[in-house]
């Protein structure tokens, strides 16, 4: 259980208790008051008679004014405390859903020519990788330094990005050189050294985007997904941002893919739909 | 309820599929149609599309389609009650009748199939002709004949360098070497151009008879098809399309393998082609040796190009005269265009050779949108370049582009009016190839580096008074100290673009102004008297630059402005201007 949940938990606890106290309260303020009615109408029958009852009658008043005036700061104030409860819920709930990620996997010594983003270097260790996917790749690929490539596709279409282990395992079993991999995996814009985001966003920058306003979606979705400068990845790790050269699509610029699906005739209201819909 | 032999085609290409085909082909198929899933014909404009073949030989086809539409269009087509009770008139989407004025000026030899048969279905091919020209090599022509035919034909590569294809394959014919291998550059990286694409998706048969017939004629027993990974479809209609023919025993003894381009624009150099299918970085190496004397595993290697393969069936089958009847005296046949931009009928064309470029954005693209004014034409991509609209009607010749500074290229032409600017224009494609260069040759790394540099100064309003005189240096130094076409040809956009706009530099460069209204740093926005005070730019402002004040006029406060567009494109009323 995160922190965040366990504030959420606290302060719902809370809104609960002062919801059960004000309608406990209104339930007893509505069941005296008639009886309190009754009380001060008799005394007022029997001033009438006797005039020695006055003080009582005074006091009585004094005393269920009091009683009600109290109530009434009492209520304000449990008021207020049932607002702040309920705004502390909420925010702690946004955050609880939002839960943070597992801890993103750091890349090895090889410098990646990539935008890898600002991936946080992970404090915990990862949890270790199933490998027996490399080695079934292999035996498909083969394992001469011409298949390094289509390795490395194969590897990032199931991991999603080239994860250490499974370079290192691909080094190990077949003839590619770890300086091949470091080699290729940096010179084609296809690899990923760090993880993605849970859906890819590839927004189109060929000329016919370009010319049809690709800077303006690309730049609303940075701003919508409240990508920080030089990151290609939101905050939550749910959207990785691509700008890629061409998508084929030219004569719907522009264009985006989320995940596969292409959307065409974009404007930035439209590609802020485009990834709501996938979310 | 009759149903009459009708043949309903859904365009399922990668655009199609962009613009909803799938929803449209659900919709026909509930209506209990039975959809024949074709390519791409070209029309992308107009996606998704549906075409009725009716026993009679007429076809209706019918544009920008939804699953309402398709809805009434099954029913129309299957159920005659529907068209006796409800009428003709209540299909809603209008039905283009046989050939749209898109259609009117092209000429189909490459795409003739595509948008007609289903890539996936081997008998469709066939039907047409297919694997007809690979039969008669291996029963009649031998492989001089067919280097022969191809070079009467006047075939020129079609990956944008023009040069002859006969000539490549009798070369490679001519070495001694036993292994020879045959390559298939479907590695289309120019932004902008899409007809590979389309090639592979709708018609990949075509393009594997063609690679056939290569290997017949140079005596290759093995075959690549090398496939940008951006392109998933073709990637799979292509291996689908092999088992097929494998199974059919078309191919002979000839082994094909699909492998997919790992992102890198310069792996369609073929040096740089071949480095990267043998796993290593794809960097071109020094020519010669050209890869037809020591090309894949130093063994003699043919590249060629996904257009110009698909073209050789076409050319053993109707006669190397047929095709060489089309185009010009250097140039022969046609030449499929991605034709896209500011045209209001964008798509995927083919035209013969020797068609004027106005002819292409007037007649076929109709026209520009929202009747600005045409500007330039951008051809070849980021190795090509911008044709002034004074120059449009220069002829499509690979002879007579190149004398205006542009070149043919893989075939992108993009159309730009007057509200695009060629320093932005110039600068986009520099960015692509800075990008891109793999970083072998000096100029092209650190050139292309310092020219975008002096664009981007240009387009931030802090130009230099010599920046000019330095671009047109570094133009030369590039394009001369460069190994392969990439770095050769990347100085292109800017040299055509500062041979014929040169004021527009001049404005960028002096009066800190970008004439065209494009470069964020050097425009204002500004509402004019025509603001009717309705707020929907301020709603629309993502960045809150513009206060919330109805019925009064709005402001835009340039301090906060980020120049996204949004307030203008929103405005109704024309009240947003650029200054």
């Amino acid at each position: 259980m995160t922190p965040y949940r366990r504030a959420a938990w606290a302060a719902a606890v809370l809104v609960a208790a002062c919801v059960a106290f004000l309608l406990a309260d209104y339930v007893v303020a509505a069941t005296r008051a008639p009886r309190e009615a009754g009380l001060v109408k008799s005394l007022q029958e029997q001033l009438k008679s006797d005039a020695s009852l006055a003080p009582n009658l005074a006091a009585e008043q004094k005393r269920i004014t009091e009683a009600r005036l109290a109530r009434k700061l009492r209520d304000r104030w449990l008021a207020w405390v049932l607002i702040a409860a309920a705004c502390a819920f909420l925010a702690s709930a946004k955050r609880s859903i939002r839960a943070p990620q597992p801890p993103a996997r750091a890349s090895i010594s090889v410098p990646s020519r990539d935008r890898q983003g600002a991936v946080p270097r992970p404090l915990t260790e990862p949890p270790p990788l199933d490998l027996s996917f490399v080695d079934t790749a292999i035996a498909q690929h083969g394992r001469t330094r011409e298949s390094a490539i289509p390795l490395l596709q194969a590897i990032q279409t199931h991991y999603r990005y080239l994860p250490d282990e499974a370079l290192r395992r691909v080094c190990e079993l077949t003839d590619v050189t770890p300086a091949q991999i470091a080699g290729t995996s940096s010179f084609y814009a296809q690899f990923r050294r760090s993880p993605v985001g849970k859906h890819v966003v590839r927004v189109c920058h060929g000329t016919a985007c370009h010319v049809s306003g690709a800077r303006q979606i690309t730049e609303e979705l940075r701003r919508y997904l409240a990508i920080p400068e030089g990151a290609d990845t939101d905050p939550s790790r749910t959207f990785t941002l691509d700008e890629v050269a061409c998508l084929g699509c030219c004569s719907l610029a522009p264009v985006l893919m989320v995940d596969g699906h292409t959307a065409g005739r974009l404007t930035p209201a439209s590609a802020r739909n485009a990834l709501e819909e996938t979310a | 309820m009759s149903r009459r032999a009708v043949e309903i085609r859904v365009g399922l290409g990668s655009c199609g599929i962009a613009s909803g085909a799938e929803a449209v082909r659900d919709a026909l198929e509930r209506e209990g149609a039975v959809v024949k899933a074709v390519g791409c014909n070209g029309m992308c404009h107009r996606e998704p599309l549906v075409e009725v073949l009716e026993p009679s030989g007429r076809s209706i086809l019918y544009s920008n389609v939804d699953a309402p539409a398709a809805r009434l269009i099954a029913r129309r087509h299957l159920r005659r009650w529907h068209a006796d009770l409800v009428g003709q008139a209540s299909t809603p989407a209008a039905g283009l009748q046989t050939r749209p004025e898109f259609l009117e000026k092209q000429r189909r030899i490459v795409l003739e199939n595509c948008g007609e048969i289903d890539p996936l279905n081997i008998d469709d091919y066939l039907a047409r002709d297919g694997y007809r020209a690979l039969e008669r090599c291996a029963k009649e022509l031998s492989p001089e004949r067919v280097i022969a035919a191809i070079s009467a034909s006047g075939l020129r590569g079609r990956g944008g360098a023009g040069f002859p294809t006969g000539l490549k394959w009798e070369r490679a014919r001519a070495q001694a070497d036993p292994v020879k291998y045959v390559i298939c550059n479907g590695d289309e990286g120019d932004p902008g151009a899409f007809m590979d694409r389309a090639v592979l998706e709708s018609d990949p048969h075509r393009v594997l008879e063609g690679l056939a017939i290569a290997a017949h004629a140079v005596g290759a027993a093995e075959g690549y098809l090398y496939i940008r990974a951006e392109y998933p479809l073709a990637v799979r209609n292509v291996r689908a399309a092999i088992r097929q023919a494998g199974e059919r025993g078309l191919l002979g003894s000839l082994r094909l393998e699909v492998r997919e381009g790992a992102g890198a624009f310069v792996c369609g150099e073929e040096t740089a082609l071949i480095a990267s299918l043998e796993g290593r970085r794809g960097t071109p190496r020094l020519r010669p040796p050209y890869p037809v004397e020591k090309g894949l595993r130093c063994h003699p290697t043919i590249i060629n190009n996904v257009e110009t393969l698909a073209c050789v069936p076409w050319i053993l089958r109707h006669g190397a005269e047929a095709f060489a009847a089309f185009g010009t005296r250097s140039s022969k046949g046609t030449k499929v265009f991605a034709l896209a931009g500011k045209v209001n009928r964008g798509g995927l064309i083919e035209v013969p050779m020797g068609i004027t470029i106005r002819e292409v954005v007037d007649d076929i693209g109709g026209g520009m949108k929202n009747g600005r004014h045409f500007k330039a034409a951008q051809i070849g991509g980021p190795s090509g370049g911008c044709i002034p609209a004074r120059l449009a009607d220069t002829p499509i010749d690979y002879d007579a582009l190149a004398a205006t500074g542009a070149i043919m290229g893989s075939g992108g032409l993009v159309a730009l009016d007057d509200r695009d600017c060629m320093v932005d224009i110039a600068r986009f494609f520099l960015r692509f190839t800075q990008a891109e260069s793999c970083g072998k040759c000096t100029f092209c790394r650190i050139g292309t580096k310092r020219m975008l540099e002096i664009l981007d100064r240009l387009c931030e309003g802090h130009g230099r008074p010599d920046d000019l005189q330095k671009l047109e240096t570094l133009t030369d130094y590039v394009s001369r100290g460069s190994l392969c076409g990439l770095g050769q040809t990347a100085p292109n956009p800017v040299a055509t673009t500062l041979h014929y706009f040169r004021e527009e530099y001049e404005a960028h460069l002096h009066e800190k102004r970008c004439p065209a209204g494009r470069c964020p740093a050097l425009i204002r926005y500004r509402v004019t008297d025509a603001c009717i005070g309705c707020t929907l730019c301020a709603q629309a402002c993502p960045v809150g630059a513009i206060a919330y004040r109805p019925y009064e006029k709005h402001a835009v406060d340039d301090t906060l402005c980020t120049r996204c567009d949004m307030c203008r494109q929103a405005c109704q009323d024309d009240a947003v201007e650029v200054v």
